[in-house]
């Protein structure tokens, strides 16, 4: 297969980026993206063309939320539930343009070329996304049962992986999808309920001040989140926020 | 170099208790004037940062990713084991530390596998505490599986996304840590060298791949949680970054290398498809749970299904082979990984392989027949999902096709039960070091070994030796140890960066890293992978050696060392590849007997099971680096077995 | 001075909750706009209004509704602004997301409903304070009663004005009548039941308004849901449920108002 590559070149944080168009021909339809992307780097490096393409990536297994392209105006392209290292070139017609642009939000900042700075993630979480447990001194782990369909909703939004989608897929880059999915893990754990008023507030506050936009119920995080991650856990979020503000855990 | 185990007198249930009991501690205003690096941020290296933090101490932490969830512990699929017999089916430390030692084929040191069943518990308590959303039944009460090697089910789990919750689960105990202050963290950052003061572990320089700069952290302890070095094998299920340089430059500044040679090869992984491919990806073992491994039983068939005349569906249940099941009745698909993935490679090279000649069904039509279809999808839904996305397959249909692949490394660092290298001061925990899982590691034990470690060994071990260092006053990095030590990397980098520039060399004849990679894991997996011999080891040495000399003279690095340069990272990684490849090498030659992963062709029973030569070679071979090129000197760790009966490793 | 912070989703559920407020108010008015296709000269949709435009707490409740409409807009707008500082370098090629368009035109429906809004409030709301042209009316019995004091101003009523079917009112009274009658102590009302029927004979008009229906469909239609999200009520319970009220309330609204005015122009 044979395409016309748009790839977004930008040589570090403070440089002026730019669109760059690449050839690439006789790909496998089963090669994944990256590797086509490896394979491009490859011929950039041995034929003295450019520096290679800068992309993160790292257990191309689609779980550690490294690899994200913002590929064609989808994230992670086209495809559903998946990240972009699962992307395979069969998903493309032969001929095809492919631009290729790194994640798009203010509180991501391009390190490189597709290379974005995602520690605005970490810092929402260490505002308050976990429980307060120290090592030892805890119950015997079958004290607390859960009921299943608790135990599932709270896996199914803990499944998040970090990667950034919904942020670059929002039209207001709005972190929601990624705080109401550790929110709703943590809340509908009986564990987590007891920080679950400060949890929120925390957190919230934190996503705010790092910049991202706010929601206004698109859901195109939801459409492309690689886990599939719900915007109930959104709603979840926000039910949590209003009790956080008036219920029965406010300070008194 | 003298190797002292410091394993803890008593009876084996009692060593734990009674070392914890007699160790020294540090009082709680001291802690905060002691520093602690960690290296690395999977699982070992989260649980341990997060456990140091909340005692008191000061940590840096560091990982080569944008954060510290990326860590490839994330990418473990099936689950976690613990002796808890919350099924009641006859599990107990005992048990499980029977079956570990077993399952690595007697070459594990007894009391730390036993330690690591007994903390194991604990582990579970931890995780639910913190929120990991095990798998339940419908009484709410954690559920179970069942893994390889064991006839009990004891593996705790989370959806095929074990690994993750459980990382997720320390990575928010770090997260805490680090807002209150007591971990200080450094992402995007690879350890370069470890600094040496005195003998001691004082320091490591660490180069921050965004800028390029290198950088000094001090310290009075410095913990080792890198993980193994499978991708010296280029394709495996490691994560692309997944590397041995971190542990490597500590064996280069005098750290013993343990049992290089015991690699893990893992049956269920989707097959090679093409040269171009980057990584295998696996398939968690516990879908060996409920599928079938079979592959025709008719050469004629397998040759048709090879040309695409014939489809698996349409092969009569009569004329499959389920060969694990014929073979090893007993235990029947869920033999170890080890026994698994070389009766895979026995079938194929017979001419019975399937796909490109190298492959065999893992087949699910039985189970969805007599479990349903939605109670397969619910167990394995997200690797039947990852399967189809891969493979452009629905494994709801046609049975999935898997093959072996290089996953986990046994040997690494040598420890003692303190889990402390021959530096002092230098400790290493998860898969790093060597100690748990002997020659073959059982499936859900590197959870397990990785977070018992973090939570539950290290805060005790590192205590007893940082009791004394309060004397020593703070580290600083200024020191002309640092000096040396950053200067010896400058010159690393640099000396790398000048290869392709020389000027009288011709452009055409220069490759780039991934070239070099590629043909060393070739090199690696057809002569010192699942089954070797003297013939094809003295080759690969061979090989190697003369890939390393073409790699000095033509490998080209684009870019600067001052600049975010990917390719300058994965080449400094390959030069210390070079190095370890002939070290797994050598270490294979010396072993001259068959035990779990390592399999040498010239030691084998009659139908094939390994032939352990336990007069000989029961003992941990540790290696200690003698400078470049040269071979490195042995020194042994006779294991003694004062509790366990050896015997056989029979899965039948 | 110092601005209380409002985090991002508490805003957001102002928006929702003065959103939420606005829609009651729609459904009333569009429930009570079915009162015009009455051909009953007005009897009752002028009864109604003449109650909505006198009690005091109405009054209360008409600047609380005006104070919403702009504190709704106001905050939607400030979000917007903070939402677009968020991507600071937009994307070269245009998303391809499933998404919901309702929620990426909400803004500029918002924007088009309060322009559609200042033309509703020529035709209608400004004729009751005066500044723009319209029909008024006034009570008969009130016209009775001057007949006493004032015959003159009683006379004029009844040559200028009309009687409603049932003679409750005396209507069709123009700006120039309406001063006259003030002047002498008469209260004169807005007849919304004669402008009404007027302005809907326009075909221009008719069309804008249903241009101004459809406008108002896709903001409702989306911030139905929205809301219920906003406040957390969404889950995968009722999920369904919301949405089919959200249909069925949008529809609603939207066809009551569109049946008056086409109603009107076709002379139901």
């Amino acid at each position: 297969m044979k395409f016309t590559l748009h790839i977004w070149r930008q040589e570090n944080a403070k440089a002026k980026g730019h669109f760059e168009t690449y050839e690439i021909d006789n790909i496998r339809p089963d090669c994944s993206f990256l590797e086509m992307l490896d394979i491009l780097n490859e011929r950039l490096i041995n034929d003295r063309i450019a520096h290679p393409v800068c992309f993160d990536n790292d257990c191309r297994e689609g779980i550690c939320g490294m690899c994200g392209l913002y590929i064609n105006g989808r994230p992670h392209g086209n495809d559903d539930g998946i990240t972009t290292c699962q992307l395979h070139m069969r998903k493309f017609k032969d001929g095809d343009d492919i631009w290729i642009e790194p994640w798009r939000a203010k509180p991501f900042p391009v390190i490189r070329d597709l290379v974005v700075d995602r520690s605005a993630f970490d810092k929402i979480i260490q505002a308050g996304g976990y429980i307060s447990t120290t090592t030892g001194g805890v119950p015997d782990a079958n004290t607390i049962p859960i009921p299943k369909h608790k135990a599932d909703m709270a896996m199914d939004a803990a499944s998040c992986i970090g990667c950034g989608a919904c942020v670059a897929a929002c039209k207001n880059a709005s972190a929601m999808l990624f705080v109401g999915a550790k929110v709703s893990h943590l809340a509908l754990l009986p564990q987590g309920q007891i920080e679950a008023a400060d949890r929120v507030k925390k957190m919230v506050a934190k996503m705010d001040e790092l910049g991202f936009g706010s929601c206004t119920n698109t859901y195109a995080c939801e459409a492309e989140c690689p886990k599939l991650i719900k915007r109930q856990n959104i709603s979840r979020l926000n039910r949590q926020w209003i009790g956080a503000l008036f219920g029965r855990d406010r300070k008194e | 170099m003298k190797l002292d185990s410091k394993i803890p007198a008593g009876p084996l249930a009692e060593k734990w208790t009674n070392y914890k009991s007699s160790q020294k501690l540090v009082n709680p205003a001291n802690k905060r004037k002691l520093n602690i690096i960690v290296v690395g941020t999977g699982l070992a290296g989260a649980s341990a940062a997060a456990s140091f933090g909340a005692l008191g101490f000061n940590v840096d932490i560091f990982c080569i990713q944008d954060s510290p969830r990326r860590a490839h512990s994330i990418a473990a699929q099936g689950g976690i084991n613990a002796a808890k017999n919350y099924q009641n089916d006859g599990d107990s430390v005992e048990r499980l530390f029977r079956d570990t030692i077993k399952g690595g084929d007697y070459r594990a040191r007894e009391a730390n596998v036993y330690r690591l069943a007994e903390v194991s518990g604990a582990i579970i308590d931890q995780c639910v505490a913190q929120g990991v959303p095990f798998a339940r039944d419908y009484g709410g009460l954690l559920d179970n599986r069942s893994f390889g090697g064991a006839q009990v089910s004891r593996t705790f789990y989370a959806k095929g996304q074990t690994g993750q919750q459980l990382l997720l689960g320390a990575y928010g105990a770090l997260s805490r840590e680090i807002a209150r202050g007591t971990v200080k963290l450094h992402t995007r950052s690879e350890m370069m060298d470890l600094v040496v003061v005195d003998g001691r572990a004082r320091g490591i320089i660490v180069r921050n791949l965004v800028t390029g700069d290198l950088e000094r952290y001090a310290a009075h302890a410095v913990v080792l949680a890198t993980g193994g070095y499978g991708n010296l094998y280029y394709l495996s299920t490691n994560a692309m970054n997944s590397n041995g340089s971190a542990a490597w430059v500590c064996h280069r500044k005098g750290a013993a290398f343990a049992n290089p040679c015991y690699v893990q090869i893992h049956p269920t992984c989707i097959p090679v498809h093409g040269d171009y491919q980057s990584k295998l990806t696996l398939m968690s073992e516990s879908l060996r749970n409920d599928g079938r491994i079979w592959v025709p039983k008719k050469k004629e068939d397998a040759e048709a299904i090879r040309a695409g005349k014939l489809r698996p569906t349409e092969i009569p249940e009569e004329d499959r082979d389920y060969y694990l099941e014929r073979r090893y009745p007993a235990f029947g698909n869920l033999v170890p990984r080890d026994v698994a993935s070389r009766a895979a490679k026995e079938r194929c090279d017979a001419g019975y392989g399937v796909g490109t000649g190298y492959a065999v069904y893992l087949d699910f039509a039985d189970a969805i027949q007599h479990l349903g279809k939605e109670t397969v999808e619910q167990k394995y839904g997200n690797l039947f999902q990852m399967y189809q996305k891969i493979t452009d397959e629905n494994p709801y249909e046609t049975p999935m096709m898997i093959y072996p692949a290089i996953h986990y490394t046994m040997g690494g660092l040598w420890v003692d039960y303190e889990l402390q290298t021959t530096i002092p001061g230098l400790f290493a925990a998860g898969e790093a070091n060597f100690s748990d899982h002997g020659a073959n590691r059982l499936g859900a034990s590197a959870l397990m070994q990785g977070l018992a470690d973090g939570y539950f060994v290290l805060p005790y071990t590192l205590q007893n030796y940082l009791a004394d260092q309060i004397y020593v006053g703070k580290i600083s990095s200024a020191s002309p140890e640092f000096d040396a030590a950053e200067k010896a990397v400058r010159q690393r980098i640099n000396r790398l960066m000048e290869i392709g520039r020389v000027e009288t060399r011709r452009a055409t004849s220069l490759q780039t890293v991934d070239d070099f990679h590629k043909r060393l894991g070739k090199i690696m997996w057809e002569y010192c992978g699942m089954a070797r011999n003297t013939e094809s080891l003295t080759r690969a040495k061979q090989m190697v050696k003369e890939l390393e000399d073409e790699f000095w003279k033509s490998v080209f690095i684009p870019g600067t060392a001052n600049e975010f340069n990917p390719e300058l990272e994965k080449a400094c990684r390959l030069e210390d590849y070079f190095e370890l490849a002939q070290l797994v090498i050598d270490d294979a030659i010396h072993r001259e007997e068959s035990c779990g992963g390592h399999f040498r062709t010239e030691h084998q029973t009659v139908d094939g099971e390994t032939l352990r030569d336990d007069k000989h070679f029961m003992y941990v071979a540790a290696w200690e680096y003698q400078g470049h090129g040269q071979p490195e000197t042995m020194e042994k760790e006779p294991l003694v077995y004062e509790h366990i009966t050896i015997a056989n490793r029979n899965y039948k | 001075m110092n601005i209380p912070k409002i985090h991002s989703i508490s805003k957001k559920i102002l928006v929702g909750a003065l959103g939420a407020f606005l829609s009651f108010f729609l459904l009333f008015h569009a429930s009570a706009n079915l009162l015009i296709l009455r051909h009953d000269d007005g009897e009752w949709y002028n009864a109604f209004c003449h109650f909505m435009g006198t009690y005091s707490i109405i009054k209360v409740f008409e600047i609380g509704l005006l104070a919403a409409l702009l504190l709704h807009a106001i905050l939607a707008i400030w979000l917007a602004v903070i939402n677009k500082m968020a991507r600071p370098v937009s994307y070269k090629k245009p998303t391809r997301s499933k998404t919901h368009t309702g929620s990426k035109l909400q803004v500029w429906t918002g924007i088009l409903i309060f322009a559609c809004l200042i033309l509703h409030f020529t035709d209608f709301y400004f004729v009751k304070s005066g500044w723009v042209k319209g029909k008024y009316m006034t009570k008969a019995e009130k016209v009775v009663a001057l007949n006493a004091t004032q015959p003159d101003a009683a006379n004029y009523a009844e040559q200028h004005g009309k009687y409603s079917a049932k003679g409750n009112w005396l209507t069709n009274f123009d700006k120039e009548d309406k001063a006259f009658l003030e002047a002498a102590g008469l209260e004169v009302e807005p007849d919304f039941y004669h402008q009404a029927r007027e302005k809907f004979k326009i075909l221009h008009i008719v069309i804008s308004y249903l241009v101004f229906f459809t406008v108002v469909w896709f903001h409702l239609r989306h911030g139905f849901a929205a809301v219920f999200q906003t406040f957390g009520l969404y889950n995968y319970k009722y999920s369904r449920a919301i949405e089919i009220l959200g249909q069925i309330y949008t529809w609603g609204v939207c066809l009551m108002f569109t049946i008056v005015v086409i109603g009107v122009y076709f002379g139901l």
